[in-house]
């Protein structure tokens, strides 16, 4: 499966992208919404990408409300991992069409919980 | 007074240790509040972010360049004597600072908007802003992290 | 760094006395990483120097320290999600069909240590059953997980596990850099300590048991005693549920197990007339 990593900072993108190649998925990168957007025009399908919020030229919810306005990528899943933590952010990012959302600081087995709960981790999780 | 919302630096001090136990160091305890006397960094490596209260607050995270380039190495799981490039650490250091604020913003009353970090061997802070320092020690290292309005 | 086959050997021995479970060999990293940190809050080296000290020591705090930690699960959210659909789709369905007029179900949830076990049932029950009144009994050796799950209140990194961001936004709150359960979802269980060696907790049969990875840390004979408990204050018809890897197989045969959507949930065999 594919995933597209979705952050400003490089030293996320790299530690999302580790995470998610040990569960088992090839990864892309992008550093913004539109960069992200430009991959999935551009003919690239992916299964999964994880979104920063706060992002320059095009942020992580911008992103988000374009991808669900595409019939094309109904079927991509959409995971905020982000630092905005508010109680509203969370409300406004599952509003907009995200289907999960992971709060910064998080550990790797959180990430890897989510993508249990979606149905996107190719083995039972362990005790 | 300067910490927006009055913010306690205990909180600043527990998210911080929160941020680098789950994402820097995969391990609780590396992370505490100084133990030392009074703390000055020597030319500090400065990474903040700004937040939409009124008045405008900032965050600010500052250590000097050698705990810089240790923490970048944790972050990264880089080994102890591989180079870290500059480019790396003020990305590693713009991103604590970027986690730091929101999750310090999370804690007022209202939605404010952040800005995206920066980060610079110049204070941000010069010009007369009163911040409050909260003095952590990172593997016996210093890391200051100060909060206040700008 | 490992440890040395004498500390293994003192630390199960001591966690043995103190609470039956029992640390096979194999689970040295375990010991390592779970002392660890308490060797270097209490500026030892490492884990062999600082239990080398407490086997110097009677029998004092450090010592149920040292229990605790090793005794506690690292606990999510809808741990292992299949026992919730199974809960949601199955369970609860049959509960309703077998006896339509049921208003309310009680629940067991042992060993639920700081909380989340028992606050997703309630949560998933909730959601799929809202008409249902639900009272969950939650029950756990350690007094300090117990304190943590009354509290209702969660870290980040705590709330990140396992936990669907709907059902975060439906039934918590934040308090300060923590997030609080509602006061709808906490007033469903009621913690009390209890050890899986005693008698159940009192009060009527329960519909529904969560006895899941508690077993693991017991040998044979005394998983056999404590599903025989269980099974004691389970009422007919009503369910056991596992952990995902468990299973009632070679130590219990009063149990039937019923296949579930690639797991598996236990009634009391109805060919055993207690």
């Amino acid at each position: 499966m594919r995933a597209l990593v979705i952050d400003d900072s490089r030293t996320m993108r790299r530690i999302v992208a580790d995470i998610l190649s040990g569960l088992g998925f090839d990864t892309s990168q992008a550093s913004n919404g539109r960069e992200a957007l430009d991959l999935l025009d551009a003919g690239d399908a992916f299964d999964l990408a994880c979104i920063d919020w706060n992002m320059p030229v095009m942020d992580g919810l911008e992103f988000v409300v374009a991808v669900r306005a595409r019939r094309e990528w109904r079927d991509l899943t959409l995971i905020m991992v982000t630092t905005e933590g508010e109680r509203g952010q969370v409300v406004r990012a599952l509003a907009a069409g995200a289907h999960e959302y992971v709060m910064k600081p998080f550990t790797p087995d959180a990430l890897a919980s989510k993508l249990a709960l979606l149905g996107l981790l190719p083995f039972e999780e362990s005790p | 007074m300067s910490m927006p919302g009055a913010i306690d630096a205990g909180q600043v001090a527990i998210i911080a240790t929160e941020v680098f136990a789950a994402m820097i160091d995969r391990e609780a305890g590396f992370l505490t509040t100084w133990s030392g006397g009074p703390l000055t960094v020597a030319d500090p490596l400065y990474a903040w972010v700004d937040l939409s209260t009124v008045p405008a607050s900032r965050l600010q995270l500052s250590t000097d360049a050698g705990t810089a380039d240790e923490v970048t190495r944790a972050f990264l799981t880089m080994g102890r004597v591989e180079p870290v490039a500059e480019a790396d650490v003020a990305d590693a250091l713009g991103e604590i600072a970027n986690v730091l604020a929101g999750n310090v913003k999370a804690l007022l009353p209202e939605h404010v908007e952040m800005t995206l970090p920066k980060v610079s061997w110049q204070s941000p802070s010069r010009d007369g802003a009163r911040l409050n320092e909260v003095l952590l020690e990172w593997r016996g290292r210093p890391i200051i992290v100060s909060l206040g309005t700008i | 760094m490992t440890i040395s086959a004498d500390t293994f050997t003192f630390v199960a021995e001591l966690v043995r006395r103190c609470s039956a479970i029992q640390l096979p060999a194999g689970k040295e990293y375990l010991v390592e990483t779970r002392l660890g940190a308490l060797a270097r809050q209490a500026d030892f080296v490492g884990v062999d120097e600082y239990v080398g000290a407490l086997r110097l020591l009677q029998h004092c705090a450090e010592h149920d320290r040292v229990v605790d930690a090793l005794t506690t699960n690292e606990t999510s959210w809808f741990r292992d999600f299949k026992s919730f659909q199974a809960l949601i789709g199955h369970v609860v369905p049959t509960l309703l069909r077998d006896d339509p007029a049921l208003t309310s179900i009680r629940v067991w949830s042992a060993a639920c240590s700081t909380g989340q076990e028992p606050y997703s049932i309630s949560m998933a029950l909730l959601e799929s059953a809202p008409g249902l009144a639900v009272e969950i009994i939650a029950t756990d050796i350690s007094q300090e997980v117990l304190r943590r799950g009354r509290s209702g209140r969660y870290s980040l990194i705590e709330i990140n596990r396992g936990l669907p961001a709907a059902m975060l936004v439906r039934h918590f709150v934040r308090a300060g850099a923590e997030w609080e359960l509602s006061d709808q979802i906490r007033s469903t269980v009621t913690f009390s300590q209890h050890n899986l060696l005693d008698q159940p907790p009192a009060g009527g049969a329960f519909d529904i048991i969560f006895l899941r990875n508690a077993l693991i840390y017991f040998d044979l004979q005394t998983r056999r005693e404590v599903l025989c408990r269980v099974r004691s204050v389970l009422r007919p018809g009503g369910f056991l549920l596992l952990g995902a890897t468990e299973s009632t197989l070679g130590i219990d045969d009063a149990w039937e197990r019923v296949p579930i959507g690639g797991g598996s949930v236990y009634r009391i065999s109805t060919a055993d007339a207690a």
